[in-house]
């Protein structure tokens, strides 16, 4: 335990320490941060438009789906705020840069992980908190202790879930041997579809937000917390989902070490 | 410091023609070509040595220093740094050891070195009275006050050297892996830092150096090592190998005339003149322990007008051919006079 | 075309081929957004029997492919390429060549649009088939509207041309690039049909070049103009056309001089 506290503490440090570069290129950063407001904007003003329509789409109606939205927002909000550098892993595999990571007393997929910060992050977070406030004004959720507990630790767990998707995805690097990480952009973009209940596609595209388990970043947590049926019931799970998505995204990643080792540069 | 014993790392590569056909066939029944990198090598590195490891590329050194370092677990064979197993022990074993790979740099790109080296105070859990003790050690002979505040993108290659130097040696670790340490380097800065690492031997810290340069391993190290094909084909005092071996120098001339049949082997004993690309183009090989260059200069003067001309050391790669070549019964301490 | 620019294309569609996969997966972005936004329309009207806003669901349908088919032309490498040379400083070696820069990078994406076109054949018939097919117009429509298609072309890479210009005050286009994805797809109406936007908001796009990227072909495509107006906003785009290309000559002529004045 002391241990984790101190490996969170040195993590948070390469974090800090990287706000320096980002104010370094000060202008970029506001464009980042500006970039990500408008994306979301987009997603927002469709939402509305939408919604000035119909009442609800489906079962869902107007507040649980900004819930989702804002779900999936706050995720890749705090994905890229303190986990940018998954993002870089091929191009530490490609480049050699794992060497010198390997010989420091600290995990490697942490340190890489750590490496860099997004500064789009910090405004995707606000902005994913800030709807979820509001949102939560709006649903129809009693909200008391145990309530507020566990849309907390389903938010969590959503997180996690994105997190563990990012690690893996980006983890393929290490059988692809190419710098570029489309096959992670791709899983990303794929999140796209999860921004909206998965009840509006069809089977197929449904089953790949499930195995991909891009669904529990924002839909079945919501699912559960307004007691949305089956959907709900499978959505009690999200934190088991998210432990198992963790622990296996690190086992993937321990393998993808051990496949480094063995090929050799 | 080091022991290893046996130590050998085999590689596997996927054997996969390209197309998506291959891909398929290859998930089915893969098959994998193997290649040896390292075969079954000892050694013994005590406290306060600075041993040279050299080799052709492909030799074996990187992968060596790797399963030294813990990056890569050996296939087999046993490894003791400071008596732990470098792999199993990788974060125990980090503390021990200190790596510099001159080829790249570990700083953080858009941070300055300041910055950079306090995330590694971090990482390494320095305590703060010692890693500033340690800046101030390190600061006379690194000149570090200069470096502290530049972005490293920004630095100098002999200014990154430095920086990147400071970096692996932070945590004083007892064991320092060295990769191309003077690569890239002008004459001033290759001479500052061979006089670093000379420094920093005699604080007892054990060295390893793989290297190109010979002039590394003259004035830094006192033992070699000489790998071939993933084994150890000598292992030895410095000066007995290059006595031995590394004695040919040469002088290129470009002459002001074509001077057809020029020979100096009677004004310089022992010495052979091989004739250039063209006429005026002629080369002087001689025994660095017989000759200078400057005798060689005047000597050609006496035959020809010379208008430029360029000295060839003898290289550390032309050592270990003619190692390889079967001078090294010859080269053995003992038969060396 | 000069033959120079003929050589550019083909070199352009030669890079396509080579990087094929990353070519594809690039565009899949419009793609996945166009299911997502399909399905979500599907549901609001009613699982394809009602209307919103007074498009059915077959024309909402063929709206939103054309919104994919048009957001997927001009968008692959053309941004990229455009901001790596001068991120790279390569764009020095670009000026001392006697050729006209903007219309050598315009003659480079039309290599890039070929590319382009086979994709949304190739995912266009895999939505057609996931979606079902869409009402197709005939006579002085279709003509009408492959001019307004075509005219995407030129009116996109004056935008993308612009942005990624931006580069000469920046060290990185993602950022740009980003912004421009998200402008262009609020104001162009690829999300929504801009007639269900609040009046400030139409006022808004209808005074920015964005609709003429989307909504202009898929109006007249479905028949939702008159000709007339349809005429109307196909000059529409013309003229802004126009005035990006020429406006980036000004900006190009502006970068320049501070290119040359920081030495990159």
């Amino acid at each position: 335990m002391r241990e984790a506290a101190a490996l969170a503490r040195i993590y948070l440090r390469m974090l800090l320490g990287y706000v320096r570069a980002v104010l370094e290129y000060r202008t970029d950063a506001l464009i980042l941060v500006l970039a990500s407001v408008l994306t979301q904007l987009a997603g927002i003003v469709f939402l509305t438009t939408v919604f000035a329509q119909v009442p609800a789409l489906g079962d869902w109606q107007r507040w649980e789906v900004i819930w989702i939205f804002a779900m999936v927002v706050l995720a890749e909000g705090i994905g890229s705020l303190c986990f940018e550098g998954t993002w870089h892993l091929a191009l530490y595999i490609n480049l050699g840069g794992l060497d010198y990571l390997m010989v420091r007393p600290y995990p490697v997929a942490l340190q890489v992980m750590g490496s860099t910060l997004g500064p789009n992050g910090f405004s995707n977070a606000v902005l994913g908190l800030a709807l979820l406030g509001v949102a939560a004004t709006r649903v129809d959720v009693d909200w008391g202790p145990v309530t507020v507990g566990w849309a907390v630790l389903l938010m969590l767990s959503g997180v996690l879930v994105k997190l563990a998707i990012s690690l893996a995805s980006n983890t393929t690097a290490f059988w692809l041997r190419s710098p570029s990480s489309s096959p992670a952009g791709t899983v990303h973009t794929l999140g796209d579809l999860a921004r909206y209940p998965i009840t509006v596609y069809s089977t197929g595209v449904r089953a790949v937000l499930v195995v991909i388990p891009l669904a529990f970043v924002g839909y079945f947590p919501a699912a559960s917390l307004f007691g949305k049926g089956t959907a709900g019931t499978i959505g009690a799970f999200t934190p088991l989902v998210a432990a198992a998505c963790i622990a296996g995204a690190w086992a993937y990643f321990r393998a993808g070490m051990r496949r480094y080792d063995s090929v050799g540069n | 410091m080091i022991e290893a014993r046996g130590l050998t790392k085999v590689f596997r590569r996927a054997d996969k023609p390209p197309g998506l056909a291959a891909s398929v066939r290859h998930l089915v029944r893969p098959r994998y070509a193997e290649h040896t990198a390292v075969a079954g090598i000892d050694l013994s590195i005590g406290a306060g040595e600075a041993v040279a490891y050299v080799g052709p590329n492909g030799a074996g050194k990187s992968t060596t220093v790797k399963m030294l370092t813990g990056i890569v677990h050996p296939t087999a064979g046993e490894i003791r740094v400071c008596g732990l197993d470098p792999h199993r022990n990788r974060h125990a074993n980090a503390r021990n050891i200190g790596v510099l790979f001159g080829q790249r740099t570990q700083l953080w790109w858009d941070l300055p070195v300041r910055d950079s080296l306090a995330l590694l105070r971090d990482i390494y859990r320095i305590p703060e009275r010692r890693y500033r003790a340690r800046l101030d050690e390190l600061e006379p002979v690194l000149g570090l006050a200069g470096l502290l505040p530049v972005l490293a993108r920004k630095l100098s290659l002999g200014q990154r050297m430095r920086a990147d130097l400071a970096a692996a040696l932070l945590h004083d670790p007892r064991v320092v892996y060295l990769d191309e340490p003077t690569i890239g380097l002008d004459v001033t800065a290759r001479d500052a830092m061979r006089g670093f690492l000379r420094d920093l031997r005699r604080t007892g810290t054990t060295l390893m150096i793989t290297t190109h340069d010979l002039g590394d391993i003259e004035e830094v190290c006192d033992r070699i090592v000489i790998l071939d094909a993933g084994r150890i084909i000598y292992d030895g005092p410095v000066t007995a190998i290059k006595d031995r071996l590394a004695r040919d120098r040469a002088v290129h001339f470009t002459l002001a005339d074509a001077c057809p049949g020029v020979d100096l082997s009677t004004d310089l004993p022992g010495s052979r003149t091989v004739a250039g690309e063209d006429e005026r183009r002629v080369s002087v090989v001689f025994d660095r322990f017989v000759h200078g260059a400057g005798d060689v200069l005047a000597a050609m003067a006496r035959h020809a007008r010379v208008v430029d001309l360029s000295i060839d050391e003898p290289s550390i790669d032309d050592v270990v051919r003619r190692v390889y070549a079967g001078a090294i019964g010859d080269a053995l301490p003992d038969r060396v006079r | 075309m000069r033959a120079h620019h003929r050589t550019l294309t083909r070199l352009a569609w030669g890079t396509v081929l080579a990087y094929r996969a990353d070519f594809v997966l690039q565009l899949l972005g419009v793609a996945v957004q166009t299911v997502a936004v399909i399905a979500v329309w599907r549901v609001v009207t009613a699982g394809g029997t009602g209307s919103a806003a007074g498009l059915t669901w077959d024309q909402l349908k063929a709206y939103l492919l054309i919104a994919f088919a048009t957001g997927t032309l001009m968008s692959g490498f053309t941004d990229w390429q455009l901001a790596e040379r001068v991120l790279s400083g390569n764009v020095a070696l670009e000026l001392v060549k006697p050729v006209d820069y903007q219309l050598a990078r315009f003659a480079e994406a039309l290599g890039y649009v070929a590319g382009e076109v086979v994709v949304v054949l190739a995912m266009g018939t895999v939505l057609l088939v996931a979606f079902g097919g869409v009402p197709v117009p005939g006579g002085a429509q279709a003509v009408l509207f492959l001019i307004s298609l075509l005219a995407v072309i030129p009116l996109k890479f004056g935008l993308i041309y612009l942005s990624g210009m931006a580069c000469f005050w920046t060290e990185s286009y993602y950022g740009v690039g980003v912004a421009r994805v998200a402008v262009t797809n609020i104001l162009s109406g690829a999300l929504v049909p801009i007639a269900l936007y609040p009046d400030w908001l139409q006022a808004l796009c209808r005074l920015s070049p964005f609709p003429g990227i989307v909504s202009t072909p898929a109006l007249v495509f479905l028949g939702e103009v008159g000709v007339a107006e349809a005429v109307r906003l196909i000059a529409w785009q013309f003229v802004w056309i126009a005035v990006l290309w020429l406006g980036a000559r000004t900006v190009w002529r502006l970068a320049v001089t501070r290119f040359s004045a920081h030495g990159g």
